[in-house]
């Protein structure tokens, strides 16, 4: 709402520069965006009005706040023709010179019209002026009066031409299926039925409450004109307007709630602007439709309750003050008031908003702060939380830094690393450009994306890892993905640089899981976008499905702006499901041994395709006969090459066993080695090196 | 040559230490010692022979000088060459100044920096930490916060909504989700449900808005959002507790000023402005010359709020607020494009602590 501070003046004598009244109103809720020279010793103050004060997208609304804010007298229009803001007396008897029908109340609960001869005469520049200062663009001097009325006193107001209305009526019903009408912009709109319209006999000459048909427009050959100042439904215009993509200085007023008092009021105010104006003659009286006239809000005030809320106790004197500016009815009545709220204040509802008015012209900051005791102990926080910072904590503390995407990728990036090609996806009913359209179902994409861009920048060694929310129609869940190109470790004067490859990852992965207190397994997978043979699905103890390793395939690194040749390694968990299986470390800590442990290193050909996990497997269960109880079981070599035979591999294991209760003798773990092996060689063909 | 007198001994013996301390190699400083103790032209020696041309009644004083010297000379020697010999390398010494070897280091997100402050100060002010769901549906996200189906922030071109609907939470039975939340808001209804008062939490999280992306909008942000329900809550409990959270996160001076405004799902609504921390309120480029940075949205729960979930308004108060994660990273670390937040370039990124 653009304020011109001498049209402010016309309804309260304010003292002090434009500046000043702006920051008056800054503290009573009204944000200014801005304020403008407008002319010697004057100015337009761009008021951010928020949407629960339609009143105050006025010249006298706003006036009202600052004579309130300056405990100044507001100047009201009147019938006197004298006033400030003079009124044209209602004209009483005559016969009504246009039938107004309304079909819909509940979507037009008054409307109020007024016949005129149209006398042709220019707008007067003080007028065209202050339009212009509200952001108004002057065109002729009918309408430019009804939008004068419209940002003067808040009611948005139309001009027909009479002649153009067939049978001179005026109709307000919903527009019938398929209708059309070309509006004042020149646009031809095709109407639904719950539009609510303004037709004359035949057919719609203005969609209510939004904007007027060029049919019927008064132009410079108009003789009579119809004025309209109704009041209509806001959500019916807000959905109208909406539909329409069709924003008006109207519609903007309407769809926040406009004043069913007004209609009338503004009529009388237009006619008296024309009658200044010499621009026409009223030829008749005025046609008011109000069915059922909308009472006043009774609203209670406690003074208990005032000091409840605001934590403060403002004077009764000021609180009464304050809302008897603003335009209530006040009367005191035991522990507080009883207050009727004006018709235009559409948004007293309730006792809290009366509060939030005392407090508001009371001032905040007259308000002096306490800290809230706390009544009971402070509940944990939400375990994830926790969960999230210890594996944040990790992997920085493995060189990886945090990334952070947006919730939503690409459909084209969501389907390339979709585990099953992404039929899954959930995507975006409305999005506002393709490169959002789809909810990530991984933050793999994301991540990749993320390392295309450093490479792009010429870094090397990028390590990334992000924790959200990933989508799926089964639902929300929350994981952790990494993805990590470029050397392994650091360079150093030592020497040691390698690239990343799959363990490095899959370090992390145990890492984490171990952190977690999760047992989980890697299975050899297959998926689309990673490397064959260089992919593993996580698994829980039951066979859960917990996440997802591997060698990002070049083709789908190039697609997302990767260098081929570079190698990526991407590993995800879903941090939920790791909940699910995580097991809390113990309570209670076992005793020390107190017999020592027995360390036997053994060396074995096998062939190369057998899994290492399936070797476990094997000397796990024939520890189950030991002699020597087998406490653990590592692989510390990897042998391929000279003096191993061809698709086979040398591995050397260290196997510990440790009995609780008695020292064990060197017979018995030779003994258990010596099964050990014989079970490795049954089952797997192993030969001893 | 003048004859040394005992003020000469104390010039001497200072000049010998600077020369040592001068030395870069032990083959200097044993050519600074031989300068002073050699047999020939150094120091010592040549007081030496200054004896035989003294008068004779000085011959004595000048020989007692020159032994001074001497031994002033060879004690700061002695304790030279020891510490020397304890800088030497013995067998296996390393370079201690070569580089260590470890993996370097990763980096919090600056959002995470800010978040997890934020949620150490709240915590400390007895606060407790909550998450929710980032998919909500209409009824959490708007209807139970008072904002009717015909509310303008429910207008499809603030709201993403989803083309299909996901489950919500352990996939309950007609728990359909279908728009991506906008606000954290959502889950003081979520909390509500499920608790009764005295409430006191904060949750922070991503929100999703149909914005363009553009030097200051991201169609997702991250909040904190804070809701404290109890008997008795006042707006001036809701002023305390923010003005101790500032001084916590902006420093000690900082004041607060509470401008009216509108949310639906409070009432009274105000916006916060902090005064600057960066020219403590006298106006500069960061604050737009006003003193003052708007900081965050807040008001008392509006009662229709706890209707929705089933409070009695009369007994029950509390106060609600917003913080723009984002809004507070952008102007803590002067990011002059918000866009940098999620490039995830490693050399924005390595600027951020651990």
């Amino acid at each position: 709402m653009r304020l011109l501070v001498s049209w402010l003046k016309d309804f309260v004598d304010v003292p002090g520069s434009a500046d000043e009244i702006a920051g008056t109103l800054g503290l009573r809720g009204f944000e200014v965006a801005g304020i403008e020279p407008a002319g010697p010793g004057d100015a337009v103050i761009d008021v951010e009005v928020t949407a629960n004060r339609p009143d105050c997208l006025s010249v006298i609304g706003l006036a009202r706040e600052i004579a309130t804010a300056y405990g100044l007298p507001l100047r009201t229009p009147a019938a006197d023709p004298d006033a400030a803001i003079a009124l044209a007396a209602a004209p009483a008897g005559g016969a009504d010179r246009v039938q107004v029908i309304d079909e819909d109340a509940a979507l037009c609960p008054r409307y109020a019209a007024a016949v005129a001869e149209v006398i042709p005469v220019a707008t007067p520049a003080w007028m065209a002026g202050r339009l212009q200062a509200a952001g108004i663009r002057p065109i002729s001097a009918i309408v430019d009066l009804t939008n004068y009325v419209n940002v003067e006193l808040g009611q948005p107001m139309h001009a027909f031409d009479l002649a153009r209305l067939a049978g001179g009526t005026i109709r307000i019903r919903r527009a019938r299926p398929g209708e059309t009408i070309r509006t004042l912009d020149g646009v031809a709109r095709t109407l639904e039925a719950d539009m609510l319209v303004i037709a004359d006999a035949d057919r719609a000459q203005a969609i209510a409450g939004v904007m007027g048909g060029a049919d019927s427009e008064v132009t410079g050959s108009t003789r009579e004109v119809v004025f309209e100042s109704a009041c209509f439904d806001p959500a019916s215009v807000r959905r109208t307007s909406r539909r329409l993509q069709l924003k008006t200085e109207a519609s903007i007023r309407f769809e926040r709630g406009s004043d069913p008092g007004a209609p009338v009021m503004a009529l009388r105010r237009a006619i008296a602007l024309m009658q200044q104006m010499c621009a026409g003659r009223l030829s008749g009286p005025i046609v008011d439709r109000y069915p059922s006239p909308r009472e006043r809000r009774r609203l209670r005030l406690r003074r208990a309750r005032v000091k409840l809320l605001l934590g403060a106790t403002p004077p009764d004197a000021e609180i009464v003050r304050i809302l008897e500016g603003l335009g209530l009815e006040v009367a005191a009545a035991g522990g507080g008031w009883d207050v009727a709220a004006p018709t235009f204040r559409v948004d007293l509802l309730r006792e809290a908003d009366l509060i939030e008015e005392v407090g508001r012209h009371y001032g905040l900051d007259r308000i002096e702060p306490t800290f809230p005791p706390a009544m009971t102990p402070t509940p944990p926080p939400d375990p994830r939380i926790a969960r999230d910072r210890l594996v944040r904590r990790l992997l920085t503390a493995a060189g990886l830094s945090e990334a952070v995407s947006f919730g939503f990728i690409e459909a084209r990036a969501a389907a390339a690393f979709a585990p099953d090609g992404g039929p899954d996806a959930v995507s975006i009913a409305n999005p506002l450009s393709a490169k959002f359209d789809t909810l990530r179902a991984s933050l793999v994409p994301g991540l990749v994306d993320a390392l295309a861009h450093n490479r792009r920048h010429g870094l090397r060694d990028v390590r990334l890892f992000e924790i959200g929310a990933r989508f799926a129609a089964s639902g929300e869940t929350r994981g952790v993905a990494v993805a990590w190109t470029g050397n392994a470790g650091s360079e150093h004067w030592s020497g040691g640089g390698r690239d990343v490859d799959f363990f490095d990852v899959k370090g992390l992965v145990e890492q984490i899981c171990a952190a977690l207190g999760a047992e989980i397994r890697c299975v050899p997978a297959a998926t689309p976008f990673l490397v064959a043979g260089q992919t593993a699905a996580i698994l829980g103890p039951q066979g859960q499905a917990i996440g997802l390793l591997g060698v990002v395939a070049p083709a789908a690194a190039d697609r997302r702006g990767l260098p081929r040749q570079d190698r990526v390694v991407v590993g995800e968990l879903n941090l939920d499901a790791l909940d699910a299986i995580g097991v809390p470390a113990a309570d209670r800590t076992r005793p020390l041994p107190r017999h020592p442990a027995v360390v036997r290193d053994l060396s074995i050909i096998v062939p190369d395709a057998l899994p290492a996990a399936t070797i476990r497997g094997t000397m796990q269960a024939a520890a189950a006969d030991l002699k020597a109880p087998l406490a653990g079981t590592a692989l510390f070599d990897r042998y391929q090459g000279q003096g191993v035979p061809e698709a086979s591999v040398s591995l050397s294991i260290r196997l510990t066993f440790q009995a609780p209760d008695r020292t064990l003798t060197d017979a018995e773990v030779q003994q258990s080695v010596e099964q050990i092996l014989a079970a490795l060689v049954r089952e797997h063909g192993a030969v001893r090196r | 040559m003048a004859l040394p007198d005992a003020a000469d001994v104390q010039v001497e013996v200072a000049r010998f230490e600077a020369e040592l301390a001068r030395a870069a190699s032990p083959r200097e400083a044993q050519a600074a010692r031989d300068r002073f103790l050699g047999r020939r032209n150094s120091v010592v020696a040549s007081w030496m022979q200054t004896i035989a041309s003294a008068p004779p009644e000085q011959k004595k004083q000048i020989g007692r000088l020159a032994n001074e010297l001497k031994q002033a000379v060879e004690e700061r020697w002695r304790r030279y060459a020891a510490g020397a010999e304890a800088a030497a390398r013995p067998a296996g010494a390393v370079d201690v100044t070569l580089p260590g070897r470890a993996r370097p280091l990763g980096h919090r997100h600056p959002l995470t920096v800010v978040r997890d402050q934020m949620e150490e100060i709240f915590s400390r002010m007895g606060f407790a930490l909550v998450e929710g769901p980032e998919v909500e549906d209409e009824w959490h996200c708007f209807d139970a916060l008072n904002m009717p189906a015909e509310h303008p922030a429910r207008d499809m071109q603030d709201t993403l909504y989803l083309a299909s609907p996901v489950a919500g939470d352990a996939g309950a039975p007609g728990d359909r989700r279908t728009l991506l939340r906008t606000h954290t808001s959502a889950m003081q209804i979520r909390y509500m449900l499920a608790h009764t008062p005295p409430i006191r939490i904060v949750v922070p999280g991503r929100v999703y808005r149909r914005d363009d992306l553009d030097l200051t909008h991201t169609p997702a942000f991250s909040q904190i959002e804070g809701l404290v329900v109890g008997e008795g809550i006042s707006l001036a409990d809701l002023k305390g507790t923010l003005a101790a959270f500032a001084r916590d996160m902006f420093g000690t001076g900082s004041r607060l000023r509470l401008r009216p405004s509108f949310f639906p799902y409070t009432e009274p609504s105000a916006e916060v402005d902090i005064s600057c921390w960066k020219c403590d309120g006298a106006g500069c480029a960061m604050c737009k010359r006003t003193g003052w940075i708007e900081i965050l949205g807040c008001g008392m729960v509006h009662p229709a709020v706890f209707e929705a979930v089933g409070y009695d308004p009369e007994r029950y108060t509390g106060f609600a607020w917003g913080i723009g994660i984002e809004r507070v990273a952008i102007l803590r670390y002067q990011v002059e494009d918000i866009r940098l937040f999620y490039e995830n370039d490693l050399r924005f990124l390595e600027q951020f602590p651990h």
